[in-house]
């Protein structure tokens, strides 16, 4: 009787073994179907004679790279997409922590109306906010190129002024509107990771004798730093995958930024050098890759132990 | 000098008011408590005498001075929180000398008073550690490790024990008590439970729906309740209330059973009779007693058995040592007549006549 339930109990454990390794075998060709087109990328990028073909490289070469940064402007292109991206990100974040932490904290009728509002800007198609914030944009660089004509009559001086601070191809605009965009997800988050931190911590800094820089500094920020990582995160990686704002509102090459230099090299139409285009898709991977591995370390650091037995 | 006089303090909270003016003064270097069921404002009114919350009405002075305007690091006071609110992100060393690092005290200072608060509450090998890294009742000391080192003249605290075990508790209570006496600061002690105020206390203030229901020491409240809510609410089990009519010394219940409460009171209607469990005697009668046994609580040292009448009034009694009483059992109850209370129907308490009176009547 024993040995009849034993047998039967085990044909079960094995038939549920034959079936988890089926299971996993579909899985694994799936996922290495998906994962095809970026091994191609990887390989092609430093193969010798890449092709649009998955091929084993006969040889390791680093002269697409070499030719990214050497003969085209492929240093301008990183450059540009870092400043202008690094610094949206460090505005979003110092922006969101701010709004994020007062509409956590405040008890005012229009804290959820404000609060879906923001999330609205979330929810309309990017597209179609074109045409609105390309108005508000021009209008706003009239005025600031009203203003660095009158701040110097060098013309050099005001090409450079202009490029730095133009809402309309430069880098003030280009930062701000990724800003603009970034912001509302990343006030959500951060208004969410604020709601998780007790009012106690505040109250307790301020009996130690903390002015409210302080209870920011010493107190906030470090027990919101996860909260900063995952919105930094996500505003980083959108804006940098952005394709759309850089077309927009940069004309000239030197404000070309990697997803603008890629796609008008992939659009020349004489020969498509596989092995330039994959490297560029390589260091266009990289950031975002470094940005996560980074942020990383922080998202995972959570803080127990601060509050309650 | 670090007494401290709450002066009709009131406070609003958008128009409802939950702290309904109380006019209290804690003496230099008392232990205070105040205790009462939860939501009755007590941390609302510590809150506001650390500075937490503003006060709507009344006057707070610390040592004299007016403090309704102060901000709270400048009352000299420290508060341990509920949730003891250690900073995660800082060692147990750095949590204790925040206050101390904000004042930009010399480095080797802080560590030298840190050292020495540690000290006092068994921390020193726990300094490097961070507070996920401790237990319930090491955060605990923490915490009022914090509190401490900025050698306060007030010390606040709000519920600090609620969330440690039944055993650490007991322990903690003690440990307080000690460190009270070493330290010498004027404590103000929050609780909702009735035997930490009765243990520790100096002074009790029980609060109740915003206003004191009673203040004083700890057996004067278990000795001479004003009312039957301070009544109820000092002593486990809670007195035993019946409502009833008194003609001389007999007291009728509703059920028509009778009870000699003794002289001294004036007849009336509507009256509450009380009486604690400690001061009812249980004879086990195998005639009618009146009193029928629900349930007996048996903890080996002492025994709660739960009694009803005829018409369905509750009473606890406390038997010294064990008792095997089965469900059901019909009881004699002896009421020591010496040991009486008498509330009238809005709960006030009515006092006994002297015996002087009691004969010239
Ligand atoms: N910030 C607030 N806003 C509105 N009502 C509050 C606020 N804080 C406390 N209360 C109310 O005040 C009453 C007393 O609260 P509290 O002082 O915390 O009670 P206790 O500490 O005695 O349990 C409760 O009814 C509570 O709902
Ligand atoms: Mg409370």
């Amino acid at each position: 009787m024993v040995a009849v339930v034993r047998s039967s109990s085990e044909d079960v454990t094995v038939t549920h073994h034959a079936s988890q390794r089926r299971a996993y075998l579909t899985l694994v060709l799936i996922s290495l179907f998906c994962m095809m087109p970026f091994f191609w990328v990887v390989l092609a990028a430093f193969d010798p004679k890449a092709s649009q073909f998955l091929q084993i490289p006969q040889g390791v070469t680093l002269d697409h790279f070499k030719n990214i940064f050497a003969n085209e402007s492929g240093m301008r292109w990183v450059l540009n997409s870092v400043v202008i991206v690094g610094s949206a990100t460090i505005l979003t974040l110092i922006f969101a922590g701010f709004g994020g932490y007062a509409l956590s904290r405040t008890q005012a009728w229009w804290k959820r109306p404000l609060l879906y509002g923001i999330i609205l800007v979330r929810i309309v198609p990017p597209p179609a906010l074109i045409v609105p914030v390309y108005k508000v944009m021009l209008f706003l660089n009239d005025w600031i190129n009203g203003l660095i004509n009158q701040f110097t009559a060098d013309v050099e001086q005001q090409q450079m002024l202009s490029r730095m601070f133009s809402f309309i191809d430069g880098y003030l605009g280009l930062i701000l509107i990724h800003c603009a965009m970034q912001l509302p997800l990343a006030i959500w988050i951060m208004k969410t990771f604020f709601d998780a931190i007790p009012k106690d911590y505040e109250e307790a800094a301020a009996l130690d004798g903390a002015s409210q820089w302080q209870t920011v500094r010493h107190v906030l920020i470090p027990l919101a730093l996860p909260g900063f990582a995952a919105a930094g995160l996500f505003a980083f990686i959108n804006a940098w995958g952005d394709f759309l704002m850089p077309l927009m509102f940069t004309s000239s090459p030197e404000l070309q930024t990697l997803p603008l230099g890629m796609f008008r090299a992939f659009l020349r139409v004489d020969a498509i050098d596989y092995g330039f285009l994959t490297a560029l898709a390589v260091i266009y991977t990289l950031p975002a890759v470094i940005a996560f591995a980074f942020a990383r370390k922080f998202l995972t650091q959570t803080f127990s132990g601060g509050v309650k037995g | 000098m670090s007494h401290i006089e709450l002066i009709d303090i009131k406070k609003n909270y958008l128009g409802t008011e939950v702290v309904k003016g109380i006019s209290v003064t804690i003496d230099q270097g008392e232990f205070a408590v105040i205790v009462g069921p939860s939501g009755c404002g007590k941390s609302t009114l510590l809150r506001m005498i650390a500075g937490l919350e503003d006060i709507s009405s009344g006057e707070l002075r610390i040592g004299g001075k007016v403090m309704n305007h102060v901000s709270p690091d400048q009352r000299e006071i420290a508060m341990v929180f509920q949730s003891y609110a250690l900073y995660p992100h800082m060692t147990v060393g750095e949590n204790i000398g925040f206050a101390l690092a904000l004042k930009k005290v010399d480095k080797a200072e802080i560590k030298r008073r840190v050292m020495e608060a540690a000290q006092m509450l068994e921390l020193e090998h726990l300094l490097e550690r961070k507070p996920a890294a401790l237990s319930g009742g090491q955060r605990q000391r923490v915490a009022i490790g914090r509190a401490i080192v900025k050698r306060p003249k007030v010390i606040l605290f709000d519920e600090p024990l609620s969330n440690l075990d039944a055993k650490l508790r007991v322990q903690m209570r003690t440990e307080l008590m000690r460190l009270h006496r070493e330290f010498g600061s004027t404590v103000v002690y929050v609780t909702h439970d009735q035997v930490e105020a009765m243990t520790m206390a100096q002074k009790i203030i029980v609060l109740h729906n915003g206003y004191v229901s009673q203040l004083g020491k700890p057996m004067q409240l278990y000795r001479e309740p004003e009312n039957t809510f301070v009544a109820q609410f000092i002593g486990v089990p809670k007195m035993n209330l019946l409502r009833g009519k008194l003609q001389g010394s007999s007291f009728y219940l509703q059920s028509g059973q009778v009870i000699d409460i003794g002289n001294g009171f004036t007849s009336g209607n509507d009256l509450q009779l009380g009486i604690r469990p400690e001061h009812l005697k249980l004879h086990a009668t195998s005639a009618q007693g009146g009193w029928t046994v629900d349930v007996v609580e048996r903890l080996g040292v002492e025994s709660f058995v739960h009694l009803h009448n005829a018409t369905m009034e509750q009473l606890v009694v406390r038997v010294e040592g064990d008792c095997e009483l089965a469900a059901d059992t019909q009881v004699n109850l002896q009421f020591d007549a010496a040991s009486c209370y008498l509330f009238n129907d809005k709960g006030q308490r009515l006092l006994r006549k002297p015996a002087i009176e009691q004969a010239a009547g």
